[in-house]
């Protein structure tokens, strides 16, 4: 695809590649605080995928009466339901186990662990219960008795979870709708009259058969489980896509129908850019807020509402890089040679048009991660049990003594945010010459 | 340029209608029966008819005062297994119920009349007057009435239904009395479960129920700025808006006004200072700044300047009001400000980063403009071109930038009034999320959404005024 085929910067020739994409790298990688923040953010996102293995009140390796196993491993297979705990891992308390041997994480605790002789602020320099100092809680511990660097850890994979699915969500959303309102305009898409009556028509049609019919099937299946649920939902999603197909089978038939064969432009880029303008106006925080109130905590849905708000930005910016795109030689060449036009788009015009949209992704990032701190610090919408940076933020409200609850959580949230502004920061200028010089 | 205002102008009510759609739907969903909540007696807590009418009928009136007993919307979209009558069901917690039992058998004739004689039946059994014998089970069936109402499964209502049977084996003039009752619940049951019609969930059906819907009457009264009460304490909302709309407003105020004095120059001086150490430096802090996170700093700040532990050099909570009494203007004012400054400034400094940075890279641009070159290359005074020339066009979209600040204001208002516990909208804000007072929830979502278009609203038309291309391009 488009970023991995030309790593290289240069040709076979040892020539410089002078494609664009190649000439934003080069610009990017001219901006060391932006290439040294992505270096950090790709440390930071290792530690993030990796927090099991750093901190963990499970063994890594260990043999126990007898047999060698690796429990961190055995639970993330028990976590998914394809396995059982052993004989004896059940429901206990693994620092406790008599082992013959075992290989600790570097951090022996997770951010849900409660060390009881440990518990009420135990401050990082002064005294702890502990057996060594492998055992000890580094930055201290919260009221209950949760680790606080296992808890910083841990707070890391939520951070960039949220940040990076719910841009995701967010990119998809907005390149899909900027590149079809940059790409057709208002005036390349011409669809007959019958085809959009029909369209019309059946979409309530589609949406009765996929979700409103389906709706107890579906609250049943959020019942049993998150797999099933998601099963359930491709199904409804199967259902009213199939509707579609069927509608627009039928919209061959009204052809013979002179008025209804007439093709009109549809004003697709005047559509999107209203509806861009109503996401727009919508106060983001505030509404999150609301939701969030309203339903159960849970980050899929921090992240669900995240990406389904913020990604305005994104379709602003491909839509104008298409806009100027699709008059470009190229695109006339390929629609010369009488290829599709949504080919066309996809093939050609998307990916020569994505740079821009990574300057939006890094903001979006730095504010998605801002916003579950700030969700996590007013204890609504984020499960309170994580310990994310915003939770143990807020613990530290109801006691100032314990300043390591107040300094790194907080300096966390400051560095992530930084990192992720500043790689945005490099891009702009990379991106946009004119404002460098 | 009047084109283009109407044409902004016409854009704000589908938003806000959308907007309007969004937060209703959120409270239709959100969890609990708001006439419940809103009750705190017992209904029928004594066990006598008349405790049960009586809560019944509160019921009713806090129904009819919450408007629940209207339809939910101007139309009903659902399969045809559903009935459109629904909502006249009294009780939230039934019409779930009877939703799906109507899922299930696909037949709302036999759900409503299994519901009617279940209604009959709990009815009888309040008015049965028990004696010696017949007392342990009446009472035993009395209490477990009300419970088959919550649950639609076929398992749990079978057991309900050999649980009352096995009472009634118990007192035979229970059975004389009411027995037939409950028989009739139960064959209306039985048919319930034996004649389905499963296919009417493929069928779909529309109904059309006109103005007199819950919507109507909620977006109606609000235009009219009446939103209701709280379920918390049952206080008008507005009233409860109006006591506390003052403090965040003045802070609100105070807080564009600093961020505007402080943020131009500065943006001015760095862009003219371009690569000074200067300009390194407030570049550098204004980024900081800029990605601090408020709720952050204003932790650490009331955390140790307004802690006797540390050094308590700012109170640590409130506006002052009970220290204000009897002092004179002077004196007031110093204890008010006193008290606002920490929250002032944490409100302040995110907005301060970004409006200056914003100003230096407008004024940036506008520097390396033809025009100033030209102003340059015929000899002016730099000061002249710098502040003639350059300044004014470059304040132009700052200006404008208003309409983005006034949200990151509002947002910044919750936590912070939640920090140093103001008792301002945002506090409201996060105190009714926590109790789950809905209305005020959405209530104030509304408002701060309305305020944010209207915002929109202004700095697009400022902007279409200030830069005559905008102008242009509409007439074009």
């Amino acid at each position: 695809m488009f970023f991995w085929k030309k790593n290289k910067n240069e040709n076979q020739n040892g020539e410089l590649d002078q494609s664009y994409w190649a000439y934003v790298k080069r610009q990017f990688k001219k901006n060391k605080r932006a290439l040294y923040s992505l270096y950090l953010v790709i440390f930071l996102a290792f530690i993030a995928l990796f927090a099991d293995f750093i901190a963990n009140d499970k063994p890594l390796l260990c043999s126990y009466q007898g047999k060698v196993s690796s429990p961190v491993l055995r639970s993330y297979a028990v976590d998914m339901g394809l396995m059982k705990w052993q004989e004896g891992f059940l429901n206990i308390q693994f620092s406790e186990l008599e082992y013959d041997w075992a290989m600790w994480p570097p951090i022996p605790y997770r951010n849900t662990t409660l060390d009881a002789y440990n518990s009420r602020f135990k401050s990082p320099f002064g005294e702890q219960r502990v057996e060594s100092w492998r055992w000890r809680h580094h930055l201290g511990t919260n009221k209950l008795g949760n680790d606080v660097l296992a808890c910083m850890i841990h707070g890391t994979r939520i951070a960039f979870l949220v940040g990076i699915i719910s841009m995701g969500i967010a990119t998809i959303i907005g390149v899909f709708l900027g590149s079809i309102a940059g790409f057709f305009g208002d005036d390349q898409l011409k669809v007959s009259r019958g085809r959009i009556i029909i369209n019309i028509l059946f979409l309530p049609l589609a949406l009765f058969y996929g979700f409103i019919s389906r709706s107890y099937i579906l609250g049943d299946a959020a019942g049993v489980g998150f797999g099933v649920f998601i099963l359930q939902l491709l199904l409804s999603l199967f259902l009213f896509i199939l509707v579609l197909v069927i509608a627009n089978g039928l919209a061959y038939l009204l052809k013979f129908i002179p008025f209804l064969k007439k093709k009109i432009d549809v004003p697709l880029d005047l559509i999107i850019t209203r509806f861009i303008e109503i996401v727009v106006s919508v106060p983001v925080l505030v509404l999150i807020l609301a939701i969030v109130a309203v339903f159960k905590p849970s980050i899929f849905l921090v992240m669900a509402v995240i990406g389904a708000v913020r990604w305005t930005g994104i379709a602003r910016f491909i839509r104008a890089e298409l806009l100027r795109v699709r008059n470009l030689e190229y695109i006339e060449a390929a629609h010369a040679l009488g290829f599709p036009k949504f080919r066309t788009m996809m093939k050609h015009a998307i990916p020569n048009s994505l740079s821009p949209v990574f300057i939006s992704i890094a903001f979006g990032i730095a504010a998605a991660i801002l916003i579950e701190s700030f969700l996590s610090f007013l204890g609504l919408g984020i499960p309170k049990e994580l310990n994310t940076w915003g939770q143990l933020l807020t613990q530290s409200r109801s006691a100032p003594e314990a300043w390591w609850l107040a300094i790194f959580p907080g300096f966390a949230i400051f560095i992530t945010v930084t990192l992720f502004n500043l790689i945005g920061e490099g891009l702009t200028d990379a991106i946009d010459p004119r404002l460098k010089q | 340029m009047f084109q283009y205002i109407i044409k902004r102008i016409l854009i704000f009510f589908p938003t806000l209608f959308a907007i309007s759609l969004v937060i209703y739907a959120l409270s239709i969903l959100a969890p609990g029966d708001p006439v419940a909540n809103m009750l705190t007696t017992a209904q029928g807590g004594e066990g006598n008819q008349s405790d049960k009418i009586a809560g019944e009928e509160a019921y009713m009136e806090m129904r009819e005062k919450l408007n629940l007993h209207l339809p939910t919307f101007y139309f009903s979209f659902s399969t045809s297994a559903q009935s459109d009558t629904l909502y006249k069901i009294q009780k939230l917690s039934h019409q779930e119920t009877l939703s799906r039992l109507a899922y299930d058998s696909g037949n709302w004739d036999n759900v409503s009349a299994y519901y009617h004689a279940l209604r009959n039946f709990e009815n009888k059994i309040y008015q049965f007057k028990p004696d010696s014998a017949s007392m342990a089970p009446h009472t035993n069936i009395r209490n477990n009435v009300g419970q088959v109402y919550f649950f639609p499964e076929d398992a749990k209502i079978k057991n309900f239904i050999s649980k009352i049977d096995k009472q009634f084996e118990k007192s035979d003039s229970l059975k004389q009395v009411i027995g037939a009752d409950f028989e009739n619940v139960k064959t209306a049951y039985a048919s319930l479960r034996s004649e389905t019609s499963t296919w009417k969930n493929y069928i779909p059906a529309i109904h059309w129920y006109g103005t007199n819907n819950r919507y109507h009457k909620w977006i109606t009264r609000f235009i009219c700025f009446d939103f209701g009460i709280s379920y918390q304490d049952q206080l008008e909302i507005s009233s409860k808006i109006g006591d506390r709309i003052f403090w965040t407003m003045l802070i609100s105020i105070l807080s564009i006004i600093l961020t505007y004095i402080i943020a131009v120059p500065l943006g001015v001086f760095s862009a003219i200072n371009k690569g000074n150490t200067s300009d390194n430096v407030t570049s550098t802090i204004l980024f900081i700044l800029y990605s601090l996170p408020n709720f952050w700093i204003a932790t650490l700040l009331i955390n140790y300047l307004c802690n006797p532990e540390y050094l308590q050099w700012f109170p640590s909570f409130g506006v002052g009001s009970d220290l204000v009494e009897g002092k004179s203007f002077f004196q007031a004012l110093m204890i008010r400000g006193w008290h606002i400054i920490l929250p002032l400034i944490c409100w302040t400094y995110g907005s301060l980063a970004f409006l200056s940075r914003q100003m230096r890279g407008g004024m940036l641009g506008v520097l390396r403009q033809d025009y100033i070159r030209t102003a340059r290359a015929k000899g002016l005074d730099e000061n002249k071109v710098i502040w003639k020339h350059a300044f004014r066009n470059s304040l132009l979209p700052v200006i404008t930038l208003f309409a983005n600040v006034f949200p990151l204001m509002i947002s910044g208002s919750i936590v912070i009034e939640m920090i140093f516990t103001l008792p301002g909208m945002g506090k409201m804000l996060v105190d009714a999320m926590i109790y789950q007072d809905f209305p005020v929830v959405f209530t104030v979502v509304m408002m701060v959404a309305v305020l944010t278009m209207i915002g929109y609203l202004i700095a697009d038309i400022l902007y279409a005024f200030v830069d005559p291309r905008i102008t242009y391009s509409s007439k074009k």
